[in-house]
């Protein structure tokens, strides 16, 4: 450097001058990517300003201890309370209802994907474990509320299916593909020599997945269902869609049958319609906030199991056991008592007789039957349940599927794909709808694409690991943990009001931009890992400029994996609802928009309205939730064939 | 060979999809002898060795043809328990592969998935495997300690005990000592001699000394092919066959 500016001091050569300007440029190229890359961690800091300041109001008048601890919650009363304790408890007891359903189910479903399955059969579950991810929350709740509901109330003979259990149900299916994937993943990648090892010394399969690849595979499991309830706490409109709302404590606490209100919900439900500025605004912000922490922690501790998992594998020195052995054997013991009393309250207490009777039968049974049964039929046992789980995720995607298709398609029509909606609706057709959400994804990607590859070139390209990239990596995996519904307050107080923009499509286009960044980020990142660092050095070595080596041999190879991104997120943009209901939609518009200033339909929002305020019309409503899932998974579809296009075409 | 036999092959073939790697193998394994596999890497020695605890049936697309029997009885019969087969036929990987567990859980891990559950007994069992084994007096005040913090060398003896916990018939060795020091390599080989008292050992190296050192009993492969069976000292001092002679004096390729 010194020697650099002495040479600056004389007369330049023009050789000099061209060096400097390259140099100037190169610097100005990483401040520019530097920019994109903390472009999330001022986004995150934003988010929690915003909604600080908006919510801080209702901390000041209320207290916050009054607001989180209060037990009733009822904004529009003459005497207006604050409570959202119930919130809270609503919120907890979807979310361990949604894993007791999805966490035994994913778990069989992932061991068998990864130790029953034969080629074949894997290569159709897993596909469609990634559709079930693809189907939008909308959708999923408009299948509950005219499916799931429906069966509930009937089959249990309740006045009204809008309950706990739909609810729990609802976010399990919707839980189920993250942690059937991350799970999967972590038993797939226990060493082969473990199993090698385990079943040289005799041991059954059932023997070495129990007792070998889940315990080896525990930490990434545990993130896998942590990453599971993260997605369960922050969903929104399908929890909202069927839970009943009502902002009450169930009474008593386990009965599966009371409707109950989530945080989300009463955001979902009550932002559309509460003035600006008053104390019932604020209180929802307050809201906000106590979501976005509890899910942040969620995430971040998700994030940090999952990172120490593949940073140092299995931990090498320290396996000293917390405990004697005796007392672990005790403890255990105990834990086993309490979970089978707990057990025996609820099913007598909540489940009919006879189905309390017939499963405290079966665990007796298995209690003393399991010593006398051999290896051989207690992996038989294990294995049917293991293979059930399978065919049940299979059988659910399937029943929604042929719900929604075989409803849906007498709606489809070319008058129904190009007319706009009549009747409220009920008739006439959703092309504003569907040219809305176009405008609304490719609006977000055009912003989120420049901004997430900046970003994961900066990660990659530019740094080495330090104190930045963790702040900026925290920053995106705090984005990617944040609720939509977050973001669409967000949205509303930042980018509507506080920005003067209005509701319109440029609001909803960036709140839906802010969304997907996290996933263009990360896609971008491991397509960028994936080139050989030879290449770079290669192309260094020849004289190359950082930038010439990166625009001309890093970038290159590694686009199809940015278009899988891109695509990913265009399909997760299209399908969300939340971000946008409050920024940019209406309901209903018979023009199109003629500037990213006005306000635009969509189809997820569009559904939504007719799903839960319009009656009749069941059509257009299954036509409706058809197109868009053929939307979203057209999208998905082509992301999944232009990455293994690229994938074949790569390992030549 | 005069002595009585425990695993007899008969023309063994072998295919990795259309890749044949075995090639009409026969050969016998003398009881309570220790048996090395010598030959040029990819000359299907560890196939081999895995076929004897159908270790194998692991791979898609793997086709056998011929014979294998352990005892008298084939091994690829439609009535096999496999898992008793790998009870019977324990084996030591190339590289150490303990499970990440304690010392102890690693070695009661056989014992226990085959019923063992009585808390004294696993202690017996554990105890006894460690010592035979030789690694007993290194972790005995260690045992509830992560079996992955010990040294390569110690691991390998550990997986060893691991083996003979589940009292095997025989114990085969993939290159056991390839991933060690000469040390560790050297504690393992007396380990080895010390086996044969007990148990049937099969050993594939890459070393000849080894196999000088440790085997009553060599056989020589070459291109999936068994060129070559006999007493170690017959193998290395007056081979049959031009090729293990070749191989074995070091002119090769």
């Amino acid at each position: 450097m010194e020697k650099f500016m002495k040479k600056m001091n004389g007369v330049p050569s023009a050789s000099e001058v061209t060096a400097h300007l390259s140099f100037l440029k190169e610097q100005a190229i990483k401040t520019v990517f530097f920019f994109t890359a903390f472009f999330a961690v001022i986004v995150v800091v934003f988010i929690l300003l915003f909604l600080l300041r908006d919510g801080y109001v209702i901390f000041e008048k209320v207290g916050v201890l009054t607001f989180l601890s209060g037990t009733a919650w009822a904004p529009t009363a003459v005497v207006p309370l604050y409570g959202i304790f119930p919130l809270i408890v609503g919120t907890l007891l979807v979310t361990i209802g949604s894993m007791v359903f999805a966490v035994p189910l994913s778990l069989g479903c992932a061991i068998y994907i990864s130790e029953l399955a034969s080629p074949r059969v894997k290569q159709v579950l897993k596909p469609a474990v990634e559709l079930l991810a693809g189907i939008p929350s909308v959708v999923y709740g408009f299948f509950g509320l005219i499916v799931l509901t429906n069966f509930i109330r009937v089959t249990f003979d309740l006045p009204t299916g809008e309950t706990w259990l739909a609810a729990s149900v609802l976010l399990g299916i919707m839980a189920l593909p993250t942690i059937i994937s991350v799970s999967e993943d972590a038993i797939s990648s226990v060493p082969r020599e473990y199993k090698e090892g385990s079943l040289a010394i005799g041991a059954t399969r059932w023997q070495t997945i129990s007792r070998v690849l889940v315990p080896a595979a525990l930490s990434g499991i545990a993130a896998a269902i942590i990453l599971g309830i993260g997605r369960a706490i922050g969903e929104t409109m399908a929890v909202l869609m069927v839970a009943g709302n009502a902002a009450i404590i169930p009474d008593p606490l386990w009965n599966i049958f009371s409707p109950l209100r989530t945080l989300t919900a009463t955001l979902g439900i009550e932002m559309g319609e509460v003035s600006v500025g008053s104390d019932h605004y604020s209180a929802l912000f307050g809201v906000a906030v106590v979501l976005l922490i509890i899910t942040l922690i969620i995430n971040l501790s998700a994030v940090a199991i999952l990172r120490r998992m593949k940073e140092g594998g299995p931990s090498r020195q320290a396996y000293k056991p917390f405990l004697s052995t005796s007392v672990r054997d005790s403890l255990k013991r105990i834990t086993e008592m309490i979970v089978v009393i707990a057990l025996i309250i609820f099913l007598l207490a909540a489940a009919p007789w006879y189905l309390a009777v017939a499963i405290l039968l079966a665990g007796g049974a298995w209690y003393f039957g399991r010593n006398r049964l051999s290896q051989k039929h207690i992996q038989t046992i294990a294995f049917s349940f293991v293979v059930a789980a399978a065919f049940i995720v299979l059988a659910i995607l399937l029943i929604i599927l042929q719900d929604i298709i075989i409803n849906g398609l007498p709606a489809l029509s070319w008058e129904f794909l190009t007319q706009p909606p009549k009747d409220l609706g009920r008739a006439g057709g959703i092309f504003p709808a569907i040219i809305g959400t176009l405008y609304l994804v490719m609006g977000a990607i055009a912003i989120a694409l420049p901004l997430g590859v900046g970003a994961a070139i900066y990660l990659v390209e530019y740094t080495r690991e330090g104190r930045i990239t963790r702040l900026i990596r925290t920053g995106v995996d705090l984005l990617n943990g944040t609720p939509s519904i977050v973001f669409g307050l967000f949205g509303f107080a930042f980018i509507v009001l506080y920005l003067k923009i209005g509701v319109s499509m440029l609001a909803g286009q960036i709140t839906l931009a802010l969304m997907v960044l996290p996933t263009v980020i990360r896609t971008t990142e491991e397509s960028l890992k994936n080139i050989p660092q030879s290449l770079r050095e290669g192309s260094l070595a020849l004289g190359a400029t950082k930038w010439q080596t990166i625009s001309r041999v890093v970038l290159p190879p590694a686009v199809p994996g940015i278009v899988t991104g891109a695509i990913l997120s265009i399909g997760r943009a299209a399908g969300e609802t939340a971000p946008i209901m409050f920024t940019a939609v209406v309901f209903s518009s018979r023009f199109l928009p003629d500037s990213v200033f006005q306000p635009v339909m969509a189809l997820p929002y569009h559904l939504f309205i007719l799903a839960t305020n319009v009656p009749g019309g069941s059509t257009n409503k299954y036509g409706t939730a058809l197109v868009l899932l053929l939307l979203v998974i057209g999208f998905y579809a082509v992301a999944i064939i232009v990455r293994n296009h690229f994938q074949n075409t790569s390992r030549g | 060979m005069s002595e009585s036999a425990i695993i007899t092959t008969k023309n063994v073939n072998l295919w990795y999809n259309e890749k044949r790697a075995l090639e009409s193998v026969s050969m016998k394994v003398p009881k309570n002898k220790v048996t090395a596999l010598i030959g040029p890497s990819g000359c299907g020695k560890s196939t081999l060795l895995r076929c004897f605890n159908r270790l194998n049936d692991l791979i898609d697309h793997v086709k056998i043809t011929g014979e294998i029997t352990l005892d008298d009885k084939n091994i690829h019969a439609p009535n096999t328990d496999v898992v008793m087969l790998r009870k019977k036929v324990g084996m030591v990987f190339q590289k150490p592969n303990p499970f990440p567990k304690s010392i102890y859980e690693n070695v009661a891990y056989g014992p226990r998935v085959h019923g063992v559950k009585d808390k004294a007994e696993l202690d017996k069992i554990v105890e006894q495997s460690l010592r035979h084994a030789a690694i007993w007096d290194e972790v005995k005040d260690r045992l509830n300690d992560s079996a992955l913090g010990l040294s390569g060398g110690q691991q390998q003896r550990l997986c060893i005990a691991r083996t003979l916990a589940v009292e095997p018939e025989v114990i085969l060795m993939d290159e056991p000592c390839s991933a060690l020091d000469p040390i560790a390599t050297a504690k393992i080989e007396n380990l080895i001699e010390r086996l044969k008292q007990d148990y049937t050992v099969i050993i594939v190296t890459h070393n000849m000394q080894q196999a000088a050192r440790v085997s009553d009993y060599t056989g020589f492969m070459y291109l999936g092919k068994l060129i070559e069976c006999g007493k170690t000292v017959q193998i290395f001092e007056h081979p049959k066959e031009e090729l293990t002679e070749n191989y074995i004096t070091g002119r090769f390729g």
